[in-house]
């Protein structure tokens, strides 16, 4: 008889090495399996080319909530985050639009622009602050079910009732203007300057299939305004040695206080037993026996392929079916032999140090968007680029550079299937497109990958490449996510619980799925 | 003071709430800009001989305890609502229809899609679950959100239970439909592209969205309310047209004593100290009252009729962010034959709204046209024949056809001007065409309306007939503004209530019966 543990935790991203750690923290014997060679997930750097190390898939963080890193002391466990501090869009017509760490510098910018909107920006900054904050508490609440007339379901209810109470008239009918606005409605309301929003509207399109003007883009607004680093709201931060780091520093935590974690090791099924699970079986064959499993990947990964559907209930397995992913953003990853040379901003500056987005306009986003809408990718895509070497030297040769560009929209299902060819065709589009901006860029390449949303799915299994493990959409947040009556991270099945970003809240690298979830476990007396 | 109170605007839902507050024995008096009373439901001679629906052809729906307390079946109103909700002809030459009847669309559907005539009852059913949700959700005054007390906890405790009431799957699917895309919700259910075009119609109209934005589920929920169960996209036609129904109302209201004068345009609501003192009209003539209810649009009244000195900054800004933003024009064509349509029409199918929109992608990439400001080049129409119900609407054996075309928009890049109207008519007509080949040769006169004309004729601000779009954030305590939902504004004696005000436009008189029960509350206290 194997040795049982307390947890087998199923995938060792982010998520599932936070439950891991928060579990072994409580004195659980825990075990993490991870099919890859590598823990992280979708947040991993890896030397892809020699000398050349890339933060793959996810590449900047803001959202890792503070609890977390204080909790797991990540800072000691080598986690050091360096602050992005500006974001600058290349306009059109060789002007340019920038955002920098210093608000006074930013509002001078703004100026340059509209007086209006850099009088407008300040009282926008401090909604956003308050809305933050309003919103800080439902993100770690394990949502009520409001179908069910139990006790602690109803306290819930009650409890998010007074929160948005307390809130007053004004900041809940903001914030309800925030969840069911589109970006670009909302924004028209605060600025007139087009590059301006175009480029606030860009956080809220991210990971979705929507363009700016659909409804519900300007909640996904504030899902990048949420983002907390030293306890200042609003900041991007790259992690030191690539987004890796951040997944290595959490197993680190994880293994100090007990977690064993292995990679390589495949989990082909839930092993079930009278309805409940009882351990998992590896793709080898071997079985491992476990009190509670729980899995970190999203749910028709966990539910579809390791449970099965004849195990579940039919309206469970209904609404797993029709929970959308449709993954819609696609990663190139340069190697450079020297800088890119913005044609708006000469020369090497601190610019370099942040990043540089590719939105121009509403219209330019909107269009990017139309082409993913019939099946292609964007001739001109949405692209929210950083030279990772420019703030840790160490991921490039010395005199050499990595950049990273992050780019929408390449939807998963392009007509016709991402082949090599479309895939060499979408690389060729991002670095036309941005050679533009920088005309010396095309030539400064050394190397180029091109990561489709096919790509996305056969490397880190994430269901139709999308990076939320799910759209962010309205109907799928709280406590429909991912369906309704289980969205409390325990599933129909018992001892057998979820913990990935296809819960509540999902959705980048924050962590709060993952430590929710081990809350609920331990709550359970699992 | 001769009279209690007055109304601005003789339209539907200012007619409604006149007669409901003459009825309750207040003294009222209706100022109409126009020569004659019934705002959009007007009926009117668009060429010598041919009668013909302005904007809306067809009642949407009218609350069946308006239309008894009201008496207008006594006052001459006939509603209609045909076997056939939709007629839909398709670019390889077959129709599909929908019936008012689910086994028969069934029927229908399986031509296309055996699957999908499965689905079709459990769909339906669910629609017209919802929709009586809906229904009472559309019936109350919105309560204070978040912070509601007393007798509006009570109310929302009451719709709860209601929500409740529809069994915990369904109470999930209630929340969780309405903020998606009616092509999600669509794709959720079928497979059939004519089909889902048929029916996603009926999720973008009047509001400038595409079926693949979210929230526009929504759109096509509020479209079935009060509709009978099983039918989908019925609609309420008026016999003799839509101009009856404003006369039955005008009638109505008078029969309860109130006063009602035509060419009477107002200026300005005057205002003292927050409190109404008055209504000063273009002729210079001021009227002494202290109550007004406006059934303008929510901006037209608080931004154009009352001084911004009187209000707070921030709800001036509130109710300039109200978005409007007109989508639909229609073209009203005389024609000297009925058409005819290569695709076969089952005996009765084009009495329901002939509809061109053979796909959800043809929907979004008519609103990819219009969303850079431009008209679609392959728009989404809806047409009606009047004359198929009421003859006597065009000389013998001549026919009106009109039609509703989306998008439409009233922010062009280019200008409303001649050519561009122009243009529009020949659009409809070709597209029609296709389907009906001898159409274009019998069109013998042609009107365009635009938003722009409406906007002009009606003062709709941007011609929106619904006085704002209806999306999540503009309905129920959101409409027309946050904190002002309940039919009152920040004036002491001025209410609202138009389309603007929950529950908005498409019910006839839904929003004037609310507001018209809110204001003889308030005056029994």
């Amino acid at each position: 008889m194997a040795t049982e543990y307390d947890a087998i935790i199923i995938g060792g991203g982010h998520n599932g090495l936070i439950t891991a750690a928060y579990l072994a923290r409580a004195g659980r014997r825990v075990l993490v399996l991870e099919r890859r060679y590598c823990v992280g997930g979708a947040a991993v750097s890896e030397e892809i080319y020699p000398g050349f190390k890339f933060s793959v898939f996810s590449y900047v963080v803001s959202l890792l909530r503070p609890e977390i890193i204080r909790d797991l002391d990540l800072p000691r466990h080598g986690l050091e985050i360096l602050p992005l501090e500006s974001t600058v869009t290349p306009m059109e017509n060789g002007d340019y639009l920038a955002v920098w760490g210093d608000p006074d510098k930013t509002r001078r910018e703004i100026y340059r622009h509209s007086p209006r909107d850099a009088e407008a920006m300040i009282e926008f900054g401090r909604l956003m602050h308050h809305m933050a904050q309003a919103v800080k508490p439902i993100i770690g609440m394990v949502p009520p079910d409001p179908t069910s007339l139990s006790p602690k379901d109803l306290l819930g209810l009650l409890r998010l009732g007074k929160h948005f109470r307390g809130l007053g008239p004004e900041k809940f009918h903001a914030l309800y203007k925030l969840m069911t606005m589109s970006s670009a409605d909302y924004l028209d309301e605060w600025y007139e300057t087009d590059v301006l929003k175009a480029t606030k509207s860009a956080s809220g399109i991210i990971g979705t299939f929507l363009g700016p003007r659909s409804p519900g883009t300007a909640y996904v607004l504030l899902h990048h305004y949420m983002g907390e680093i030293d306890g200042s709201f609003r900041a991007w931060g790259f992690a030191k040695g690539g987004t890796g780091a951040i997944s290595e520093a959490i197993a680190s935590a994880a293994r100090g206080f007990g977690a064993e974690i292995r990679t390589d090791a495949a989990v082909s099924h839930v092993l079930m037993k009278r309805g409940r699970a009882v351990g998992v079986v590896l793709e080898n064959g071997d079985e491992l026996r476990a009190r509670t499993v729980v899995s970190s990947l999203d749910p028709r990964q966990t539910f579809l392929k390791l449970v099965g559907a004849e195990q579940l209930p039919d309206d469970f397995t209904t609404d797993i079916r029709r929970y959308k992913f449709r993954g819609s953003s696609g990663k190139v990853n340069l190697a450079l032999a020297e800088l890119p040379n913005f044609t708006c901003m000469p020369g090497v500056g601190p610019h370099l140090r942040g990043a540089i987005s590719i939105s121009p306009s509403i219209e330019y986003l909107e269009r990017a968007y139309d082409d993913a809408k019939y099946g292609e990718f964007s001739r001109h895509p949405y692209m929210d680029v950083i030279i990772p070497s420019m703030i840790d030297p160490h991921m490039a040769p010395p005199g050499k550079h990595v950049m990273s560009i992050f780019v929408q929209y390449a939807p998963y299902n392009v007509t016709g299937g991402w082949t090599d060819d479309k895939r060499e065709a979408f690389g060729d589009a991002v670095v036309e497109t941005l050679t533009q901006y920088a005309p010396n860029l095309k030539h400064a390449i050394l190397h180029r990958q091109v990561i489709t949303p096919s790509d996305i799915e056969r490397i880190t299994g994430l269901t139709e490449g999308n990076i939320f493990q799910g759209e962010l959409a309205l109907h799928q947040l709280f406590f429909l996510r991912p369906a309704p009556h289980w969205a409390k991270y325990r599933t129909p099945i018992r001892r057998l619980y979820q913990c990935g970003s296809g819960t509540h809240p999902g959705g980048g690298i924050m962590g709060a799925s993952g430590r929710l979830a081990a809350m609920q476990i331990l709550a359970d007396g699992r | 003071m001769t009279h209690d109170l007055i109304v601005i605007g003789g339209g539907v839902n200012g007619l409604v709430t006149a007669a409901y507050l003459a009825k309750a024995g207040l003294k009222v008096l209706v100022l109409e800009a126009r020569d004659t009373p019934g705002g959009l439901a007007l009926t009117e001679e668009m060429a010598p001989g041919f009668r013909c629906d302005v904007a809306g052809h067809d009642a949407g729906w009218l609350l069946p305890d308006i239309a008894t307390d009201l008496g207008l079946a006594a006052h001459g109103l006939e509603l209609v609502l045909p076997d056939a909700t939709v007629w839909s002809p398709q670019p390889d030459g077959r129709s599909l229809t929908l019936w008012s009847d689910p086994a028969k669309t069934a029927e229908e559907i399986g031509r296309f899609s055996p699957e999908d005539a499965r689905a079709w009852p459990a769909f339906t059913a669910q629609l017209a679950r919802f929709a009586r949700v809906l229904e009472a959700v559309y019936a109350v005054t919105p309560p204070h959100v978040p912070n509601a007390r007393g007798g509006d906890l009570m109310t929302l405790l009451g719709l709860g239970r209601r929500l409740r009431g529809l069994g915990r799957r369904e109470m999930v699917e209630f929340l969780r439909v309405p903020p998606m895309s009616v092509a999600e919700w669509l794709d959720d259910w079928f497979a059939a592209d004519a089909l889902k075009g048929a029916v996603g119609a009926g999720g973008i109209t009047r509001i400038l969205q595409g079926p693949r934005s979210a929230g526009t589920a929504f759109v096509l929920l509020h479209h079935h309310v009060g509709r009978p169960a099983g039918a989908i996209r019925a609609a309420h036609l008026v016999k003799g047209g839509v101009g009856n129904l404003g006369q039955a109302l005008v009638a109505a209201a008078k029969g309860f004593g109130a006063e009602i004068r035509t060419t009477a345009p107002v200026r300005e609501i005057v205002v003292r100290d927050g409190r109404v003192l008055g209504v000063a009209l273009e002729t210079g003539e001021h009227l002494a009252v202290s109550q007004v209810v406006s059934s303008a649009d929510p901006r037209r009244t608080m931004c154009g009729l009352v001084d911004a000195s009187h209000l707070d900054p921030e709800f001036v800004r509130a109710v300039r962010n109200i978005r409007y933003r007109g989508a639909t024009a229609t073209v009203q064509l005389a024609l000297s034959e009925l058409p005819r349509f290569t695709a076969r029409a089952p005996d009765g199918a084009l009495r329901g709204a002939i509809t061109i929109a053979p796909s959800l992608d043809y929907l979004e990439r008519a609103y990819d046209d219009a969303k850079y400001g431009a008209v679609s080049r392959y728009p989404y129409l809806e047409a009606r024949i009047p004359t198929l119900l009421d003859p006597r609407l065009a000389p013998p054996g001549k026919h009106i056809m009109t039609v509703q075309v989306q998008y439409a928009p009233y922010h062009l890049k280019a200008s409303w001007d001649a050519p561009t109207r122009e243009r529009l008519a020949d659009l409809v007509t070709a597209t029609l065409t296709e389907y009906a080949p001898n159409l274009k040769k019998h069109v013998l006169y042609r009107r365009v309306v635009t938003p722009k004309d409406l906007e002009s004729r009606f003062g709709l601000t941007e011609g929106h007939t619904y006085h704002g779009e209806l999306t999540l954030d503009q309905i129920f305590f959101m409409r027309p503004v946050a904190g002002w939902a309940r039919y009152q504004t920040p004036i002491a004696g001025l209410y609202l209530c138009g389309a603007g005000t929950h529950p908005g436009g498409g019910l006839a008189g839904a929003a004037g019966r609310n507001a018209a029960r809110e204001l003889v509350k308030e005056r029994r206290r």
